[in-house]
């Protein structure tokens, strides 16, 4: 089949493009990743369809973006390439809470990572300021994918 | 809301002073009758309704309500009234107002016939019914006849039309009352309801049935004579419905008459042989005592003239086809065709057949000619006469032989019932094919009806899967009759192209039309002669179209009809065998004619067409213009299911069979069997199929379902026999795919599962090859290098950032689903393989479990591989092997609860969050099930020496893992059903088998796993109730044996004692001790945990008497009625003192608890859960 054209994923010299790969449709899976129109998004439901009685397999995506959990969804047919962004995860040691809403941070090698905003949801903002202000130990796993971030989960390492 | 004053029993009438007491009464019912109905505040009025029900002895003030108010809604509610309360206080009501009660209810029935409302008569004669059934078994047999006799003589009609209207309707709820599927339970045990619908069914319902009839007789005349519509159409409707219902009594006393007591929870099973031919079909058996009423005294006769009487009225005012007389005789025609058993003479079927053709007489009126009652129904006639002569013909088929099915008609018709059901099918065929497709119209409910009547009457009746064969005429008739079935699916197939389809299309088309293609492939078995010929040359024929028209007309159309007919001939050709390896069918089998070759056989020929079809989708260019995704589905599913049944079939014919047929049939069934055998053309059969399906994984990329099909059904259909397994390991296409798995990049982008799938069955065809060394070496070569590349990465310096790449993430992923396929291929021949490839990536997963500890995807794979691993392997495990894998598995618990506990996930979206939840779900599980695995090694162990050799003690090493696996599992994951059950399985099978290492838990773990315990025994799942109290029952018996032999037992744990806030704490056993009572007594559970409840309960009450003793006598004291005060505590004493009860803890004395706490519930927990 010839239908190049049918790609949706152009892959737009933007911050974004080079922190993706190239996978086929047919082996994203549920729970993995996918960009749909150009966002980072978790795959939270795949179902294949035919296009025609005799046509071939296509993937239908439905994705939540991991940073704003808008749903997105796509249709791609099964052998073409989707980008899967490159998702990254690290855990840094949570220092200080500033009064403008930065959070500042402990990295591996000692320094401090100062750039980063408390989420702004109400529910997520206060699990964080409440650990803290009860002095527990908490470590704050920040999830970054085509040049954005965001803390994703919270974990108490402090003595029990 | 306003309570009612308390009154004194249901005594005369009212005095002169009650009388405006009873007048507000009604006053306030009516009124809050009327603001229900008006939506004006109906939670009150509820509840001033409720209170009405709940007042003490309100039966005056709902007589006189009854009797005196004009609302009728009032009415109803009085007698939901008296119902309500007359349950809950009969214990305490004496003789008299009992039976004043009920004849109040009768009476007022009675009296009141003529009225308009008649649900106020249901529900009063409903109330009869129930207080009638409630005092039943005190009753004696005269004030039952007694009371009998007022029913009879309204039933006969003395006291006019209405009563008698009224008393059949009486004897309706009645009998509904005491048959089982619809009794009310009244919070009374099974026995009750048991002995009720002995007693009833012994001495009481042939003599219904009589009055019924004698009713419907009284009026039969008039109704015949009338022109008109007649008030006794509304008599003879209800005395039929009633002679229907109690023909739908479930009959036990003649089939099992010797048993004498009741067994109340198999008593619902019918172990009749003659019900075996269709499970579902219901049977009526009512024995030979009824053989007067229902078949000597002209009783049918009567019945199929008053319909036919009543048919020659359906033009007349009154009366139509779907009139309720009509129906309701219908209804009872249809059911005296399922009449059987005993109640006929064995005098050879005469006296059946007898009755049968007297029903079919009348019958054939509504189906025949089937072309001109096809007809009328297309213009506008009401089918449902038609659809009741289908059942009829369904009932019949169930109960007879397709022989004497096939005569019954000769008498009456030049042709037999076979034809009759042929042709009346053919016209619903063709109307289905002019109305198709989708409007759901009457053509398919009677072709479902027709097809379970030709199901019955074909599927084989014994063991040895033959079945009576038709008689020529019947064959001949199943012939034309699937050939009109192929050419309406053909037309069906070509035409519904136009249909959007949808992804799950294919399962649907293929399993839910499942049924109908099985019955299909039952009429073309029965005359194959024609039918296989038939499928063979449509086959071709569409095969050569194809090759005509390729590339010139769109082959759409074609490519449909042949998918329609590959999935119909796969159902002739072969049983499904879902579990079994399903035989050539028994109609195959003994098929021959005279001077056939072997491959002349019309199997044979239709066989090799379709495997000749299916080779030339091995050509690039017939696969690009002829060979869909969907097309091929069809050949994958046709090859899994024939090659289970044909290809080389390892069974000599069977010389059972022989004598009774030819020599010729032999040898001919020889061909057929050794067609496809090995030295024939199985070899080359079983490449063509290999070929074809590396077909389907490399040439459809992303084609989930075909490459599924291909996986799970093919592939693992040929390794499951080891014969076949020595071929394919020998085939060079074997070889390729193997070889492809490895290397191939292409099939590391199947889907996951099915990566998994491969490997599993590349690793079973192992068992093909010379001998064990053979086969481990083939594992190590399929698989080696893919372990090494684990070990690589893992030890990569960059691994950190290298590791979150997607493409690393997606190989990862494929390795580790490889290898779980392959740990759970696990055999003794291969293990040694197995184990030293799960043994060689040990650290690396655990590197990997690490790096990976976000991307759950990744960790529940590390996790199943290491699951299924384990579980294969345990058992084989040498001692100092088992201490290896047992400290990795602690090892990866730790490191997998390290990351995990106190970890929140944070996400604005709550699908997210709760996926993270049913991830965190799904991980726990596993480790759960591998804590299991590790259980196992107790049970089952096939190693030379001891595992203590190595100081490895098991039941330590599972109570750890445990200890760091139970404070991730939170009470809310628990409502995850598998989990849950997981959990209970694991915590009952180490509470039965090591109590001793539970005891010493610290006070912290042991009050989790103990506050589980007490969750899951209010579980709504019986299974886990079941699995907590023999939690409970090993942990009381264990303290109790202990401290009887002076050791401490379960300790401070079953000891109270105080809490940091200086509250005392009850120990552990009182605990539960209160709250099993509690449960037993007042909560709902099912009866079946009764037994398992006792077990635990003895323990309980042993180690805690002092308690049980405190317990009972709150009970008691709680308890005002002074009779039923005694009551309880008689019961409750002779609970722990019948039976010569003695404090051990042995079998026998089980067994005897057993039997106290079934008698102790029967006595208390009526009065105490209805009070």
């Amino acid at each position: 089949m010839s239908d190049s054209e049918e790609h949706h994923f152009e892959s737009k010299a933007d911050a974004g493009a080079s922190k993706t790969y190239p996978q086929q449709a047919g082996t994203i899976r549920k729970n993995g990743y996918i960009v749909i129109k150009n966002r980072p998004c978790k795959v939270v439901e795949v179902s294949t369809s035919k296009t025609g009685k005799h046509g071939h397999a296509k993937c239908h995506f439905v994705g939540i973006d991991i940073f704003t959990a808008k749903k997105l969804e796509d249709i791609v047919p099964s052998s073409h390439n989707c980008d899967v962004p490159h998702v990254n995860r690290t855990d840094y040691q949570l220092i200080d809470i500033s009064e403008d809403g930065f959070v500042s941070l402990l990295t591996e090698n000692g320094n401090t990572k100062d750039d980063l905003k408390l989420p702004t949801d109400d529910s997520l903002l206060t699990q964080i300021k409440d650990g803290f202000a009860e002095g527990k130990d908490l470590v704050v796993s920040v999830m970054s994918a085509m040049g954005e971030e965001q803390i994703c989960a919270l974990k108490d390492i402090g003595p029990k | 809301m306003q309570g009612f004053p308390e009154r004194g029993g249901p005594g005369p009438g009212p005095g002169t002073n009650d009388l405006a007491q009873l007048q507000a009464t009604m006053h306030t019912i009516e009124l809050a009758c009327a603001s229900i109905q008006m939506h004006i505040n109906p939670a009150a009025a509820e509840a001033t309704i409720l209170s009405l029900c709940q007042s003490p002895q309100p039966y005056n003030a709902c007589q006189f309500i009854l009797e005196n108010s004009q609302v009728p809604d009032a009415r109803f509610q009085a007698a939901a009234a008296i119902r309500d309360a007359a349950i809950r206080e009969w214990g305490f009501l004496t003789a008299d107002d009992r039976r004043s009660l009920l004849s109040f209810c009768l009476s007022f029935v009675m009296q009141h016939a003529s009225s308009k409302e008649g649900f106020v008569l249901a529900k009063v004669s409903s109330v009869a019914a129930q207080l009638m059934k409630r005092g039943w078994l005190d009753t004696t047999a005269m004030e039952k006849e007694a009371f009998f006799n007022q029913v009879n003589q309204a039933v006969l009609g003395t006291h006019g039309l209405d009563v008698q209207f009224t008393g059949v309707n009486f004897l309706e709820s009645l009998v509904s009352e005491f048959s089982p599927s619809t009794s009310s339970a009244m919070g009374l045990p099974r026995e009750f309801h048991e002995q009720c619908r002995r007693s009833l069914e012994i001495n009481y319902l042939k003599m219904f049935y009589c009055w019924a009839r004698d009713a419907a007789l009284s009026v039969t005349n008039r109704i015949v004579e009338s022109k008109s519509e007649v008030p006794e159409v509304k008599v003879c409707n209800a005395a039929l419905r009633l002679m229907l219902q109690i023909l739908n009594w479930d009959f036990h006393l003649n089939n099992n008459s010797t048993k004498t007591s009741i067994n109340v929870f198999s008593a619902g099973a019918r172990l009749d042989i003659d019900s075996s031919k269709r499970s579902e079909c219901t049977l009526v058996q009512p024995g030979p005592a009824w053989r007067d009423v229902l078949i000597s005294s002209g009783h049918i006769g009567w019945l199929v003239n008053l319909y036919a009487a009543l048919r020659q009225k359906f033009s007349r005012e009154g009366y139509w086809l779907d009139c309720p007389i009509a129906v309701s005789a219908r209804k009872l025609i249809v059911q005296f065709c399922s009449l059987t058993g005993t109640i006929f003479l064995s005098d050879n079927g005469q006296m059946h057949e007898h009755h049968l053709l007297q029903l079919l007489s009348g019958i054939i009126e509504w189906i025949d000619p089937p072309e001109a009652v096809a007809k009328a129904i297309g213009c506008g006639k009401s089918e449902s006469e038609m659809l009741d002569g289908c059942r009829a013909l369904l009932s019949i088929a169930n109960v007879t032989t397709p022989f004497v099915f096939d005569q019954l008609l000769m008498s009456i018709r030049p042709f037999g019932t076979l034809t009759l059901l042929s042709t009346s099918m053919c016209e619903v065929v063709k109307v289905l094919m002019s109305t198709y497709p989708e409007e759901e119209t009457w053509s398919w409910e009677a072709r479902d009806i027709l097809l379970d009547t030709w199901t019955a009457l074909l599927v084989p009746l014994d063991s040895t899967g033959g079945n009576a064969m038709l008689p020529p005429e019947g064959i001949n008739a199943a012939g034309n009759l699937f050939a009109l079935i192929v050419e309406s699916e053909l037309k069906a197939a070509s035409s519904a192209l136009t249909d959007d389809v949808d992804g799950d299309y294919l399962q649907s088309s293929i399993s839910a039309m499942d049924e109908r293609l099985s019955s299909y492939a039952l009429i073309a078995r029965a005359a194959i002669h024609v039918t296989i010929p038939l499928l063979a040359r449509l086959f071709s024929e569409r095969f050569a179209r194809l090759n005509q028209g390729r590339g010139i007309i769109d082959p759409t159309e074609t490519l449909e009809e042949v998918y329609s007919l590959l999935l119909i001939a796969g159902h002739v050709l072969a049983d499904e065998g879902e579990g079994e390896t399903p035989l050539v069918p028994y109609a195959i089998q003994t098929y021959f004619t005279d001077n056939m070759g072997a491959d002349e056989h019309p199997v044979i020929v239709l066989s090799s067409s379709i495997i000749g079809f299916a080779e030339q989708s091995l050509d690039p260019k017939m696969r690009a213009s002829v060979f869909s995704p969907r097309l091929l589905e069809a050949v994958i599913w046709f090859f899994a299911r024939w090659s289970r049944t044909y290809l080389m079939n390892p069974e000599e014919v069977r010389e059972t069979h022989s004598h009774d047929h030819q020599l010729q049939s032999q040898q001919l069934r020889k061909g057929l069997h050794s067609f496809f055998r090995e030295h024939n053309q199985g070899k080359l059969v079983l490449d063509i199929i290999v070929r074809v399906s590396i077909t389907t994984l490399l040439s459809y990329p992303g084609e989930k379902d075909l490459q599924a099909l291909t996986c799970y059904q093919l592939l693992h259909a040929l390794v499951r026999e080891k014969h076949i397994c020595v071929h394919l390991v020998s085939l060079d296409s074997w070889r390729n795919l193997a070889n492809a798995f490895a290397n191939e990049k292409s099939l590391f982008l199947l889907d996951l599962a099915h990566q998994r799938s491969l490997a599993q069955t590349l690793v079973h065809s192992a068992s093909g090859l010379i001998n064990s060394e053979a086969s481990n070496q083939y594992v190590r070569d399929l698989m080696g290098h893919m372990a090494t590349y684990l070990g690589e990465l893992s030890s990569k310096n960059d691994l950190k950032s290298v590791a979150q790449q997607p493409d690393i993430i997606l190989l990862v992923s494929c390795v580790l689903e490889r290898l779980r396929g392959v740990a759970s291929a696990s055999e003794p021949r291969t293990q040694k393989a197995i184990y030293e490839l799960g043994f060689s990536v040990m650290n690396p997963i655990l590197v990997l479990l690490e790096v990976y500890k976000h991307e759950s995807a990744v960790v529940y794979l590390l996790l199943k591989f290491v699951v299924a691993w384990v579980n294969g392997q345990i058992s084989y495990l040498e001692a100092h092997e088992t201490a290896i894998v047992v400290d990795f598995c602690m090892r990866l618990l730790q490191l997998y609860s390290s990351h995990n506990i106190g970890k929140i996930s944070v996400s604005l979206s709550s699908s997210l969050l709760s996926e993270a939840k049913t991830e965190k779900y799904k991980d726990l599980r596993a480790l759960l099930q591998l804590l299991s695995s590790l259980c196992s090694k107790d049970m089952v162990d096939f190693s030379s020496d001891s595992i203590e050799t190595q100081g490895t003690n098991i039941s330590q090493v599972v109570y750890f893992g445990l200890h760091i696996v139970t404070p991730l599992i939170s009470l809310d994951l628990l409502k995850y059903p598998k989990l849950c059950h997981d959990y209970f399985a694991l915590l009952s099978h180490l509470l039965e088998v090591y109590p001793e290492t539970v005891a010493q838990l610290n006070s912290e773990a042991f009050a989790h796993v103990l506050g589980t315990l007490d969750f899951g025994l209010h579980h709504q799942d019986a299974e886990i109730i079941d699995m907590c109290l023999r939690s409970l029952k090993a942990l009381a018996s264990y303290h109790y044996k202990e401290t009887a032999s002076g050791k401490t037992g379960l300790g401070l744990h079953a000891a109270g004692h105080k809490d940091s806030g200086g509250n005392l704490q009850e120990g552990i056993l009182s605990r539960f001790l209160r709250s099993l009572l509690q449960l037993l007594l007042f909560e709902d559970y099912s009866p079946d945990l009764v037994g398992s409840a006792a077990d635990a309960l003895l323990p309980l009450i042993l180690c805690e008497q002092g308690l049980y003793q405190r317990l009972g006598n709150e009970l008691i004291e709680r308890q005002a009625n002074p009779t039923l005060r005694t009551r309880q505590a008689n019961a409750l004493q002779s609970l722990i003192s019948a039976n010569q009860l003695s404090s051990t803890l042995d079998r026998i004395n089980y067994q005897r608890f057993r039997k106290n706490l079934n008698n102790f519930l029967i006595e208390v927990r009526g009065f105490l859960r209805t009070m």
